[in-house]
């Protein structure tokens, strides 16, 4: 994608306002110093842990590219040879799987064209959290709410099975940002430890998240149900009594630290939360609040829903289209050996390789990853939205789509440009 | 330099005056051009037997935006049953009530359409909304950005703040979301929802600001009549789809003061309170309104019955709604303390009484309503029904033995009843090119849209005439996008990547700071230093279209 508000890069020792594509939230009031020795990056004012380390990784920004920065097999080749290469080997499979799909919505639109002629299975390297939520919203619905909502309106903060001060450092920082919200603003934990958090309170009642989600939605829908008096009283039934009583009440959850087993538990966590918030909904108002979709996962689910109609987790192809949130699960296609080649996108993160297997790969990431990727793979180093290259994002709350800048020229293409001169080099 | 020459098709062209005239339509390099009948082109097309039109204009169809792939992501088992017809030129998509995007376009484009508008962009969502837009291939698109239920207008309202203010603040929420028009959706009542309100009537007080609605109606009204926008403030009116809201409708004709407002999906504002169901149509009672004020526009929203989805930005009477979801299921959101949306699939019944009566009443405003430029075909895509039962649509409003053999169909008190029995008016094949291609166009201040005139640009639709007009506008022969052939036999041959129209207003850009103040600096859910898309940005959005700006001039009131 073409470069957008007026950009500039970085002069040694300069800072820079910046928007961080490390985590689903996108801060964009973050500001950069460039080092002048070693060249690295550094977070001035160092709010964020994450991105500070994000950052620190990313090592000698702007360097001279080395002549031959690609890679077919072992050997050294330059960024056409290897797209050439790579064109040749996407042709020979008959069931190519789209993996990784860290990118954005440039890359998504790129990738979407060449998965239609290839006939290609596509799935976020997050698709198994990003399924739970997208299985949950297709079995039932969902009442959502965005940043600037929590912020200003929540009185009551239900984090079920996440703290979000561990997670996503950024979060409570960005409530407390613009001015305080609700004075009487409470937080309650369940199932989760929260780092910081002197006045939260921790909720453990249920057997998992699970259990207390169900006994809670209970509490909630049934207040003085003779048929629960094991309920009565204990720490479920207060909060149940504080959610009918509060003003706007929204419920944290967060995909990744959802339980992966038994397979139906993640979906039916996020379920549960959506019946207790439909439920409040009747008398008071209450939404729920989703983390995730960061490394490009919401960016691409986003970009393949409008285009194709359906979500990720899709085979895409001239003569059909399946959308399948079970069978199209990338990680199970491979150790069942029901594709036969594997093109990786991870434009953000150069520790996420992919996957070791035998199948024959095409991998596109930060320069920074060729030494974890295996011998016998064609890598092509690609730019990262946000540091080399501009882009867009989609935040946490799925709403906003943040833009990102580029930090430092760089000679280095976009997944949209590689995967665009790939697809042109198999017409 | 490439020209092409239609032929002897009877041309349709009311902007121009052109009612069935039998003459050629030449194109010079992507325009209408006057081309000597002597003088050799590149391709000749024989249209005898055709009818001519300019490619039709949808100014109100969901095409793009959060609200719309929430409704994709809903409904995977509708999606799934869109069987797709491959073709060299097509990529793979489903279509459906919630088509994607390149569905889209393509299907349009083979009804004979070359525009759509987007009519409730979210300011936070402005670019999810370009982007999705720039992926629809084939037509030119815009979007109306919604207003009158962001906390910092309603808040600025109830500090009686200057019209100026306003105005500027409408004028720059227009230049950063890159939007061609204003929508006003439940006056005040998506905040209200939020402060757990669950009616609002346009003279109630919001029970956070005690503002109105007929107050905000009339701040934005004449914000945007200040402004100088070539489309008036459109306008989704309270208390959407209850019976009785005929009331609320009148009202906020009323609340215009005689200011120019568009008055979108009226079908579902047009509701009565009377007979033993308690809900009966008010579909006289509009259009005699609508014909006593100059000032007002509609599109109707009519009904088709079968499976759709509605999605909209009334996060209030959706919820109200929700039990009806069929499929039981529905997307809700509260959004930036500047909109909300609610998504909640629908199916229309012949045998329900309530449908039956929604589909009757849009067709009795089509029909009474006397000025064809004032009132604008819509299904209110997919609320109403997709945009692909459009010729459908048409042939119930030209061919009244075709509407009465539908009417007798339907709930069998509805059929006896309805006023569409009585109604004679069968509309032409001009009222039909006006409802859909030179009212919308002189609605949005679109030029050279619209119409077949020498300049204008190239957009055409050429149809081989017959009695059956829903098989007539099911599959044209040839449509031309600027020029381009795109469309031949009915099927898509062509993908071009479509224009993006937005409004260029005057406004003092001192609000910028204010606004920026108000919000910490973070204006529609962004930094300040990306609040306004820039033309750059707008481009890569939109796939490298054509950006395509209107300016505007401010008028005084």
């Amino acid at each position: 994608m073409a470069a957008m508000n007026p950009s500039s890069s970085a002069a040694a020792g300069q800072s820079m306002a910046w928007t961080c594509p490390f985590c689903c939230l996108l801060c964009d009031d973050l500001q950069v110093r460039m080092l002048a020795i070693p060249g690295a990056l550094c977070l001035a004012g160092g709010e964020c842990r994450d991105a500070a380390e994000a950052l620190a990784a990313w090592g000698d920004a702007g360097a001279p590219l080395p002549e031959l920065p690609a890679r077919i097999g072992a050997s050294a080749a330059s960024i056409d040879d290897a797209v050439q290469a790579a064109a040749e080997r996407l042709s020979r499979w008959r069931q190519p799987l789209f993996g990784g799909l860290g990118t954005d919505v440039a890359g998504a639109r790129a990738l979407y064209r060449l998965a239609a002629r290839t006939g290609a299975i596509c799935d976020h390297a997050a698709g198994r959290s990003l399924m739970h939520a997208v299985r949950a919203l297709q079995d039932r619905g969902a009442f959502t709410t965005t940043l600037i909502e929590l912020r200003s309106r929540a009185d009551l903060i239900v984090c079920a099975g996440t703290a979000p001060d561990g997670a996503l450092p950024g979060l409570w920082r960005r409530l407390g940002r613009d001015g305080p919200g609700p004075a009487d603003r409470r937080i309650v934990y369940l199932h989760a430890t929260p780092i910081h958090g002197t006045e939260a309170t921790n909720i453990r009642q249920g057997a998992d998240l699970l259990a207390s989600l169900q006994m809670l939605a209970a509490a909630v829908q049934r207040p003085g149900d003779a048929l629960l008096p094991a309920l009565q009283g204990t720490p479920l039934a207060e909060l149940a009594t504080a959610l009918r009583a509060a003003r706007y009440a929204v419920f944290v959850w967060e995909a990744a630290a959802l339980p992966d087993e038994p397979s139906d538990a993640g979906a039916l966590v996020v379920e549960t939360i959506h019946r207790i918030v439909n439920h409040l909904n009747l008398h008071t108002r209450a939404a729920m609040f989703g983390l995730g979709g960061a490394d490009g996962a919401f960016a691409v689910n986003q970009t393949f829903t409008w285009l194709a109609g359906v979500p990720l987790r899709s085979r895409i192809a001239a003569d059909v289209l399946q959308h399948d949130p079970w069978r199209f699960d990338a990680q199970r296609l491979i150790e069942r050996g029901a594709v036969d080649g594997l093109l990786w996108i991870s434009s953000f993160r150069a520790d996420q390789p992919p996957p070791a297997s035998d199948l024959p790969k095409i991998v596109l990431g930060p320069l920074a990853m060729a030494p974890a990727v295996e011998a016998d793979a064609i890598f092509i180093p690609v730019a990262t939205p946000g540091i080399d290259a501009p882009g867009h994002l989609f935040r946490t709350d799925s709403v906003v789509a943040v833009p990102l800048e580029p930090l430092f020229a760089s000679e280095l293409p976009g997944v949209d440009a590689v995967i665009a001169r790939i697809h042109q080099a198999m017409k | 330099m490439s020209t092409l020459r239609i032929k002897g098709g009877r041309v349709f062209d009311p902007a121009n005056g052109i009612n069935g005239t039998v003459q050629d339509v030449a194109v010079r390099d992507g325009r209408i051009a006057a081309i000597d009948p002597r003088e050799r082109v590149d391709e000749e097309i024989d249209a005898s037997g055709c009818i001519v039109m300019a490619g039709g204009i949808d100014l109100h169809s969901h095409i793009g935006g959060g609200k719309v792939n929430l409704a994709r992501l809903l409904l995977p088992e509708l999606q799934r049953q869109q069987t797709l017809r491959s073709s060299a030129v097509e990529l793979p998509s489903c279509g459906g009530c919630a088509p994607g995007t390149l569905a889209t376009g393509y299907r349009y484009a083979e009804m004979g359409y070359t525009s759509a508008f987007e009519p409730a962009m979210v300011g936070a969502n402005a670019r999810q909304a370009h982007l999705e837009m720039g992926d629809v291939p084939i037509l030119d698109h815009g979007a109306y950005v919604m207003l009158g239920n962001d906390e910092l207008m309603l808040q600025w309202l109830a500090e009686g703040a200057d019209p100026q203010q306003v105005r500027d603040y409408v004028g720059w929420t227009i230049h950063a979301t890159k939007a061609i028009g204003v929508k006003v959706v439940n006056p005040a009542g998506i905040s209200a929802f939020k402060f757990n309100q669950r009616k609002l009537d346009v003279d109630e007080p919001h029970v956070h600001w005690q503002i109105t609605p007929r107050q905000v109606i009339a701040a934005l009204a004449r914000a945007v009549h200040e402004l100088g926008l070539a489309h008036p403030l459109h306008i989704h009116a309270s208390n959407l789809g209850a019976a009785g809201n005929i009331a609320s409708t009148l009202a906020t004709i009323a609340a215009l003061d005689g200011l120019r407002g568009h008055l979108t999906h009226v079908q579902f504002h047009s509701y009565g309170s009377e007979g033993p169901k308690k809900f009966s149509s008010a579909a006289l009672a509009l259009a005699e309104a609508v014909n006593a004020h100059p000032n007002v526009s509609i599109d109707v929203g009519q009904i088709l019955f079968g499976q759709t989805v509605t999605a909209s930005g009334d996060t209030m009477r959706q919820h109200a709604n929700a039990g009806y979801a069929s499929p039981r299921k529905w997307v809700g959101a509260d959004i930036e303390a500047n909109a909300g949306c609610g998504v909640l699939p629908f199916r229309y019944r012949e045998q329900s009484y309530v449908n039956a009566l929604q589909w009757s009443i849009g067709l009795e405003l089509f029909l009474l309503v006397n000025d064809p430029w004032r009132i604008v075909l819509t299904t209110d895509h997919p609320n109403g029904a997709p945009f692909t039962s459009y010729p459908h649509l048409i042939r119930l409003l030209m061919d009244k033995p075709f509407r009465d053999e539908q009417l007798a169909r339907l709930h069998p008190e509805v059929a006896a009843q309805s006023a569409l029995r009585e109604i004679k008016r069968e509309l032409t094949l001009s009222e039909i090119a006006i409802m859909t291609r030179a009212a919308p166009a002189k609605l949005l201040g679109l030029a050279d849209r619209g119409q077949l005139g020498v300049g204008a640009a190239a957009d055409v639709a050429v149809y081989r005439e017959q009695a059956d007009a829903e098989a007539m506008f099911s599959s044209p022969l040839l449509v031309l996008k600027d020029g381009e052939p795109v469309v031949r036999q009915g099927r898509v041959i062509a993908t071009p990547v479509g224009g993006v129209h937005f409004a260029q207003v005057a406004f003092d850009s001192q609000i910028e700071d204010r606004i920026a103040r108000a919000t910490h600096d973070h204006p529609l859910g962004v930094h300040r230093r990306y609040a306004v898309i820039g033309h750059d940005e707008l481009c890569a959005c939109c796939n490298s279209g054509r950006l395509l700006p209107s300016a505007f001039e401010a008028q005084a009131l």
